[in-house]
């Protein structure tokens, strides 16, 4: 499960929260960022930065 | 002003001394095993794609436990020269076959391969070498591949005598086709086998259009519930003979090894290890969103890195904090990360005008 990082001060998305609590920043060459594109490829559950399921396939495809 | 000009230089015994300009030429970072940071000097049972030892990733393709790694595992007397050693223990039995992949491998920076020319006519000949040791005796196999991993080169080195050191050397031909990256990302992998089924399993000493890991053929240790395969003093360098290892200062190795990883911790403790030493402590104020804010400084990492806080007591995804006489936990979240800093909120409770907040971090840049 991941769950988006929202910039409380510029309400920027930022990256992503694992279930663990590791941050991974949107850098396209952090393997941890490409494992993430690669999981919501493959169905893994997002919440936006309020615990909200969304779609993230299509989150996916806003990101590529 | 007179010259001199030799191709080599012996030393007393006949082997081969390293060029006098040669600096920095053994391209694998942590190839004598010195540096632990996650686990320090603990076991680690292989789950894929993770990192044990600094630099080095455990590949374990198949669900369920099949080996362990551990610096210094069974308490042998390393190579001469040599302090310390990766060891891989097998604790179950698997017949690989198709895709199973089980290895030790480690990815090198394209950075610092650039000067080898891969995928072009000027490739530069490589030679890796290394000292390995096993239960088993027979062939054993590897490979170097490209990060596409549609190019690759298998090799096979013979472990004559069970538990026994043995030296080994794979003098590669340098890649003329293919892409090798020169940059931040994977250059190349570095593979050891440990049983790898037949399809990343290739012919020995020829370059191939596919993603091998090993040799066909090769002794798999996970096919024996109990057996070891230890190694140490890797190094891959440019030239068609394996020069003395290049032995390099502790902290170098370790200023190395932190542009992939770095910790809080002390270098002597593993992660999660209930203990203040180490613990970042700030104090301020909370403001309206309720959270305490942070800033996180580390050497400067290949990529922005990926961020984890711990709790002084060890637990991931929390820092602890204290407010008015009142201690807590709350969520430590990292953003705006930099390839050198971040900044991390803790939610401690909205507009506290005096708290402290204190907890461990990682970060972690790996290839």
């Amino acid at each position: 499960m991941y769950k988006l990082i929202k910039d409380p001060y510029t309400n920027e998305i930022t990256g992503v929260r694992t279930s663990n609590g590791a941050c991974i920043p949107f850098d396209p060459a952090n393997t941890d960022y490409q494992t993430f594109k690669k999981d919501l490829a493959d169905g893994a559950e997002l919440q936006d930065a309020e615990g909200n399921v969304i779609d993230g396939i299509a989150y996916l495809e806003e990101l590529v | 002003m007179s010259q001199l000009q030799v191709n080599r230089i012996n030393d007393a015994s006949g082997g081969v001394l390293a060029p006098i300009s040669s600096v920095m030429r053994n391209r694998i970072i942590n190839g004598a095993m010195v540096i632990d940071q996650r686990n320090a000097g603990a076991s680690v049972t292989a789950t894929n794609n993770t990192y044990c030892l600094d630099r080095w990733n455990m590949n374990s393709s198949v669900g369920g436990s099949y080996y362990t790694v551990q610096q210094n595992a069974g308490s042998v007397t390393p190579p001469v020269g040599f302090t310390n050693y990766l060891g891989v223990t097998s604790v179950n039995t698997i017949s690989v076959s198709g895709t199973d992949s089980f290895t030790i491998n480690q990815r090198i920076e394209g950075f610092n391969l650039a000067d080898l020319g891969w995928g072009t006519a000027n490739a530069k000949t490589i030679t890796l070498s290394a000292w390995v040791r096993s239960s088993l005796t027979g062939t054993f196999g590897g490979a170097i591949s490209n990060a596409a991993l549609d190019r690759s080169y298998p090799f096979s080195y013979s472990i004559p005598v069970a538990n026994t050191w043995t030296q080994i050397s794979v003098t590669i031909a340098g890649d003329t086709t293919g892409t090798w990256s020169a940059t931040n990302t994977t250059g190349m992998f570095v593979w050891f086998g440990l049983g790898v089924g037949s399809t990343f399993s290739g012919t020995a000493g020829a370059w191939a259009g596919a993603g091998y890991r090993s040799a066909t053929g090769a002794t798999s240790v996970v096919g024996t519930n109990g057996a070891t395969f230890y190694i140490t003093g890797v190094q891959l360098e440019v030239g068609t003979q394996a020069t003395s290892f290049e032995y390099r200062q502790y902290g170098t190795e370790l200023a190395l090894c932190q542009r992939y990883f770095e910790k809080s911790y002390n270098q002597g403790t593993a992660l999660g290890t209930n203990t203040f030493l180490g613990a970042y402590t700030f104090g301020g104020s909370s403001e309206g969103n309720g959270n305490s804010i942070v800033p996180i400084s580390y050497s400067v990492k290949r990529v922005a890195p990926t961020l984890t806080g711990y709790l002084s007591a060890g637990t991931s995804g929390s820092w602890n904090y204290e407010r008015s006489g009142t201690s807590g936990t709350g969520t430590i979240t990292f953003d705006q990360t930099s390839d050198r800093e971040s900044r991390a909120y803790i939610a401690v409770g909205a507009n506290w005008v005096v708290t402290f907040v204190y907890g461990h971090w990682t970060a972690s840049a790996e290839l």
